[in-house]
């Protein structure tokens, strides 16, 4: 049997939390993330092709398409190449899996900057960056052939494996924390439907990590505390007094031995109930975040939250019901899990890139899809001495976004604003 | 500058919504037409299964998530309905199910047969549509055993394709059946 052949053969199985995300996307609700990268110089398309191979020769978990099973979808080699194309729609549109020869993942370009839009079936936002690296990187080395003779003379080695680690690290008996109340809702009218607003907030670093520091919190703390006051200030006229919920997804790797390069991370939710817990001001809201921080973020309250996902996916009920029913059942359920958070705000933190490399890149971007519940998210990446955080919205306004932007400037942090001119 | 001026939705899918809703004022112009000229024969029926079928088969053409195993497993039960259908409408005369069943089964199964022995090796992506066709193809036993069929001869000619066809897969590719099922069946 010939090699081509022989790598047709090769399937596996989803992790226990992609599963769900090919049965509940759509175009409504895409479950895509995008990393952006801002270089110093005109994207050469070819080249840039060339570079997608490359990774996707030393990430080969990447080389698959999404295949429908009768009980659950799985992911079968891909033998076509991508379709690196320049930007022309919104950030984080879902990927339809008969478009870009069925690729997970769409590379796209403009002017300087190369984007990489990831269906989140295919792996998390970290693990994610370390792909679009090893593009950038090759990219690079192949734009500028002279400065990076070694580097093309050598392989980069990369170090992974696709086991499913929420299998591997699940508790049976770990009881679900999962709060019962809906939460706030964010209020608005509309951008026409498909279009998003993408606003990135690029904040100095340094000044930032100073004002954490005077704070005693650390700078995801600190932004989450900002996020719900700026909902306060905004948009919080509820009568039903639901609390504003932010979900922070947590990278697992940092509490589970784990080299996995697919799906391993958990969330935790900020649940602030602003009139019970009387949270009128900002250094109220931020010592009670400080708070949820300590209690939530443990070993132990992460282990139950990932549980209780993990035996959703591994209930042999659930387990045994065919694809073509279970679409429309989580579909609906989905419909009211969302009703859950009021926002996520997922920082994947700094963006580590070699030395020699970095005089070429200006900056990293992260970016992940609003939807009809959340209608705003918000996202977080550093790179050098830059914190960016993007807000993606289908509001078709940009008061929370502004609200957010005064704060920091009254803060004496310096904010620099960049938008898809969307909303700003 | 770091986004395009001018964001693109793409017109593919408007266009397939126009031409969605045109097709479906012409039925009902069809269904109008035939109820106030002709109210004694029903031709709009089938006109709008042949409108229905060419459609199912344009959606299913461009999306471009299929093999050729899928595109025959498709037009086969397609067809398959289509064609009883008419034969429902038109009196049920029983031409469906004694002649062009039978022989759109014994053309998906040669069909089918032909593909395994082209390409055995890359077997395992049709090996689910093989046997799903292999099943479908029980279907004149079923009508035989409850007197639906007056002229057998077609049927048992279809069902001995179906399972010459049926062996020599086992033979040539038990091993990729086993592994398209295990990855499709997986829970």
């Amino acid at each position: 049997m010939n090699d081509e052949i022989r790598k047709t053969l090769e399937w596996r199985k989803l992790d226990n939390s992609a599963k769900l995300f090919p049965i509940s996307a759509g175009k409504k609700y895409s479950t895509v993330f995008r990393l952006s990268a801002v270089l110093n110089e005109q994207i050469q398309p070819e080249i840039l092709e060339k570079a997608v191979e490359i990774a996707l020769e030393k990430y080969k978990s990447f080389r698959v398409k999404m295949k429908n099973g009768f009980f659950w979808n799985y992911l079968e080699h891909n033998s076509k190449k991508p379709i690196i194309e320049e930007e022309k729609d919104y950030p984080c549109k879902y990927i339809n899996p008969s478009t870009n020869n069925q690729y997970l993942f769409k590379v796209t370009y403009f002017e300087s900057k190369v984007n990489i839009d990831i269906f989140h079936s295919l792996t998390d936002g970290n693990s994610g960056a370390l792909f679009f690296k090893e593009i950038i990187y090759s990219y690079l080395e192949m734009a500028h052939p002279d400065d990076f003779k070694e580097e093309l003379r050598t392989y980069r080695k990369v170090d992974y494996t696709i086991e499913d680690s929420y299998i591997k690290n699940f508790d049976k008996k770990a009881k679900n924390n999962n709060s019962s109340k809906k939460a706030y809702l964010l209020k608005g009218g509309k951008l026409k439907l498909g279009a998003i607003s993408a606003i990135h907030e690029i904040i100095d670093l340094n000044a930032l990590k100073e004002q954490a520091k005077n704070e005693n919190c650390t700078i995801t703390q600190y932004i989450t505390a900002v996020l719900i006051y700026s909902i306060y200030q905004v948009n919080f006229a509820n009568p039903k007094k639901r609390p504003i919920k932010i979900c922070i997804p947590v990278n697992l790797k940092k509490y589970f031995a784990s080299d996995t390069i697919t799906n391993f991370f958990s969330y935790i939710t900020v649940e602030a109930e602003m009139e019970k817990h009387q949270l009128d001001t900002f250094p109220k809201i931020l010592e009670f975040v400080k708070k949820e921080f300590e209690k939530k973020l443990t070993q132990e309250e992460i282990k139950k939250t990932m549980s209780g996902n993990v035996k959703l996916g591994t209930n042999p009920f659930i387990k045994r019901i065919p694809l073509f029913l279970k679409k429309p059942i989580v579909r609906l359920s989905y419909l009211e899990i969302r009703k859950y958070t009021t926002m996520t705000f997922s920082n994947i933190g700094r963006i580590g890139i070699i030395g020699k490399y970095q005089k070429y890149i200006d900056n990293f971007f992260m970016l992940i899809a609003p939807e009809s519940a959340e209608k705003i998210k918000c996202s977080a990446c550093s790179y050098e001495n830059k914190f960016t955080l993007t807000f993606t919205s289908i509001l078709n306004n940009s008061y929370i976004e502004k609200t957010f932007l005064s704060f920091l400037e009254d803060k004496k942090i310096a904010v620099k604003i960049e938008s898809n001119g969307v909303n700003m | 500058m770091l986004y395009p001026q001018k964001l693109n939705r793409k017109k593919g899918d408007l266009l397939i919504k126009i031409f969605i809703g045109i097709s479906i004022i012409l039925a009902i112009i069809l269904v109008l037409i035939n109820h106030f000229v002709t109210p004694d024969v029903q031709w709009a029926g089938l006109a709008n299964a042949g409108i229905i079928y060419i459609w199912i088969t344009v959606i299913y053409a461009i999306s471009r998530n299929s093999n050729i195993a899928t595109h025959v497993l498709f037009q086969a039960i397609a067809i398959s309905v289509l064609t009883f259908y008419i034969d429902y409408k038109t009196g049920f005369r029983g031409w469906s199910i004694n002649i062009s069943i039978p022989i759109i089964i014994m053309i998906a199964n040669i069909t089918m047969l032909i593909l395994t022995i082209v390409s055995y090796k890359r077997y395992i992506r049709y090996a689910i549509c093989q046997l799903v066709i292999c099943l479908l193809s029980l279907l004149p036993l079923f009508f035989i055993y409850e007197h639906l069929v007056v002229n057998k001869t077609l049927s048992y000619i279809a069902t001995g394709i179906c399972f010459v066809n049926f062996l020599l897969t086992i033979c040539l590719s038990a091993k990729e059946v086993k592994d398209a099922v295990s990855r499709n069946f997986h829970i």
